[in-house]
């Protein structure tokens, strides 16, 4: 591919467009956040799809004008297919396959995860496989073995709940408002990660994980402690549980590194942005790789990234294209 | 060449059609089997396409774009209404929204339907409720789409003495309460109660451009969770 690509991702809650240079250059990455959803606790499907659709071509005019380029300069459109809610991801899919018809082009399809791990190819400086990448972020939780720049070797995910999910989910019980890993992040930091034992999930076996079992015990602890305890001791309740969460994380991506053999790491999704995360990646010993943020909660330029090693669709069939849900296995 | 393409999601078929410069239209449908889900997002563009070529035509070729906007299921409109916009983003074409209500009430008027001074177009909202409106036979709307009971249907229409005339798919799903109530109702396989290409294309070539950004589905509901909200604030 000689020519820029634009890419499209519509899988949750941030209207996503990017235009991506032929050599993994990101030459604008447009993210026009909801804002929405702080209301209802938490992601509401139809009022993300519905937004969606209001945001998504303005957020196209946007990606191109900031890349200082037209529809005639595209080589293709790639756009995200799944995995993530069926009925926003279909605006994504809708928008890119009516512009491919107008205009004869490629059509790309692109799987979420797999854009995750493309983050990591970014021009100028993209960190190359093999390595192990841990992706963590309000949807998923998982840890791959790379070895190519296309497709992975899933090692370990989450059971239950993902890693952001468990942190948005225990802010709220602690009062925080949506989304709460940020707000939880500062409040734990007043607080001892000691004060409280949360579990691990240490009795998943191989590099799996549970977050249901923190969850718990969190709701146990507010209630045994009562409201007027609970609110003095909210900074070590947030730190204690902030804690349990980094250390299953890190523990796995130790042991990743370990099974591998590999002494290269990566991490992407939203978690990446956790300061005791990264504390804690940083003191594994390996060469640790985290993209930009911008680069690591959803966005449309990884979706470009990953279509840079990914087949077009079949001309045939690009028109037919339909978005899927869930992967083989809910990462 | 001068073309129109136009085509409607609201209800679970999937309906296109192409209109050329010399009025005449083509049309292609997927209406899902019994049970079947709506394949709105694999056969839209597909079908858009075979019609291109069926008049030896090409996307290029596309002059003006209408849309069906509803009411009808939230995830076919939206289908419907990111592909046209998608269109005529990419391709500068003219954008119309077309009223599927109205496309059936078209239709129907268009077809003599069965003599009648009102036409009561209805589509099926689900949950035990209709989308439907009123037009009277000179293409006047006589109510604007709302959502109701199927028992509050026939309550839409201002009394008048001539036949009335109910279609749709929502007309078929409510016959008792409307028939028990005066009106008309074709058969169920009358082909009144699909949303009809020919029509489309005549709305889609009359009605008012929108720019694609502002172009988005008549829902005629709330989201539930929005509901819920207003609801509890108001408790
Ligand atoms: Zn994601």
């Amino acid at each position: 591919m000689s020519a820029p690509v634009l890419a499209l991702e519509t899988s949750c809650d941030d209207t996503c467009a990017a235009v991506v240079g032929p050599g993994g250059e990101i030459r604008s990455n447009v993210v026009s956040s909801q804002g929405i959803h702080d209301r209802y606790g938490g992601v509401v499907p139809e009022i993300a799809a519905r937004a969606h659709l209001e945001l998504i071509n303005p957020a196209i005019d946007d990606a191109l004008r900031r890349a200082g380029i037209t529809f005639d300069d595209l080589g293709a459109v790639a756009v995200t297919q799944g995995p993530g809610l069926v009925g926003a991801l279909l605006v994504g899919v809708a928008t890119a396959k009516a512009i491919v018809a107008a205009r004869g082009l490629p059509l790309i399809a692109v799987d979420h995860l797999q854009a995750h791990v493309s983050a990591n190819f970014a021009a100028p400086a993209p960190f190359e496989p093999p390595f192990v990448c841990l992706i963590a972020s309000g949807g998923h939780s998982f840890l791959a073995r790379v070895d190519e720049r296309s497709g992975f070797e899933v090692l370990g995910a989450t059971l239950d709940d993902a890693a952001g999910e468990a942190f948005d989910k225990g802010a709220r019980m602690l009062g925080l408002p949506f989304p709460g890993g940020p707000h939880l992040e500062r409040l734990a930091r007043e607080g001892d990660p000691t004060a409280f034992t949360f579990p691990r999930g240490d009795g998943v076996p191989g590099l799996d994980c549970s977050f249901a079992g923190v969850k718990t015990s969190l709701l146990y602890a507010i209630r045994d402690l009562g409201p007027q305890e609970t609110e003095r001791r909210r900074a070590d309740l947030a730190a204690s549980y902030q804690e349990a969460i980094v250390d299953a994380l890190a523990q796995r991506a130790a042991r990743a590194l370990e099974i591998t053999g590999l002494g290269r790491l990566a991490i992407g999704g939203g978690v990446a942005a956790n300061g005791p995360l990264r504390a804690r990646i940083a003191a594994l010993g390996a060469e640790v790789h985290i993209p930009p943020m911008e680069l690591c909660t959803d966005n449309a330029a990884m979706v470009g990234l990953a279509a840079l090693d990914t087949a077009a669709v079949d001309r045939s069939s690009a028109l037919a294209l339909d978005a899927y849900a869930t992967g083989e296995r809910d990462l | 060449m001068s073309l129109v393409l136009a085509f409607d999601t609201a209800t679970a078929a999937t309906v296109v059609g192409l209109r050329d410069a010399t009025g005449v239209v083509r049309g292609r449908r997927d209406d899902p089997a019994a049970g079947e889900r709506p394949s709105h997002a694999s056969t839209l563009l597909a079908l858009a396409d075979e019609l291109l070529v069926e008049a030896g035509a090409q996307w290029g070729d596309v002059t003006r774009i209408g849309v069906g906007v509803g009411p009808g299921t939230f995830t076919g409109l939206r289908i419907g209404v990111a592909s046209a916009r998608g269109l005529a983003q990419a391709s500068g074409a003219p954008l119309v929204p077309v009223s599927t209500l109205e496309a059936l009430a078209h239709a129907a008027r268009a077809a003599g339907a069965h003599g009648a001074e009102q036409v009561l177009a209805v589509i099926d909202a689900r949950r035990g409720e209709a989308f439907a409106a009123v037009w009277d036979a000179a293409g006047e709307q006589l109510a604007q789409p709302v959502a109701v009971a199927p028992e509050a249907l026939a309550g839409l229409v201002p009394n008048g003495s001539g036949t009335i005339v109910a279609v749709g798919d929502g007309a078929v799903r409510f016959r008792a309460p409307l028939e028990a109530a005066g009106l008309l109702v074709p058969g169920d396989a009358d082909p009144l109660h699909r949303v009809d290409p020919a029509a489309l294309c005549a709305l889609a070539a009359a009605g008012a451009v929108v720019a694609a950004e502002n172009l988005v589905p008549d829902y005629l509901r709330l989201p539930d969770a929005e509901l819920a909200r207003r609801l509890a604030d108001h408790q």
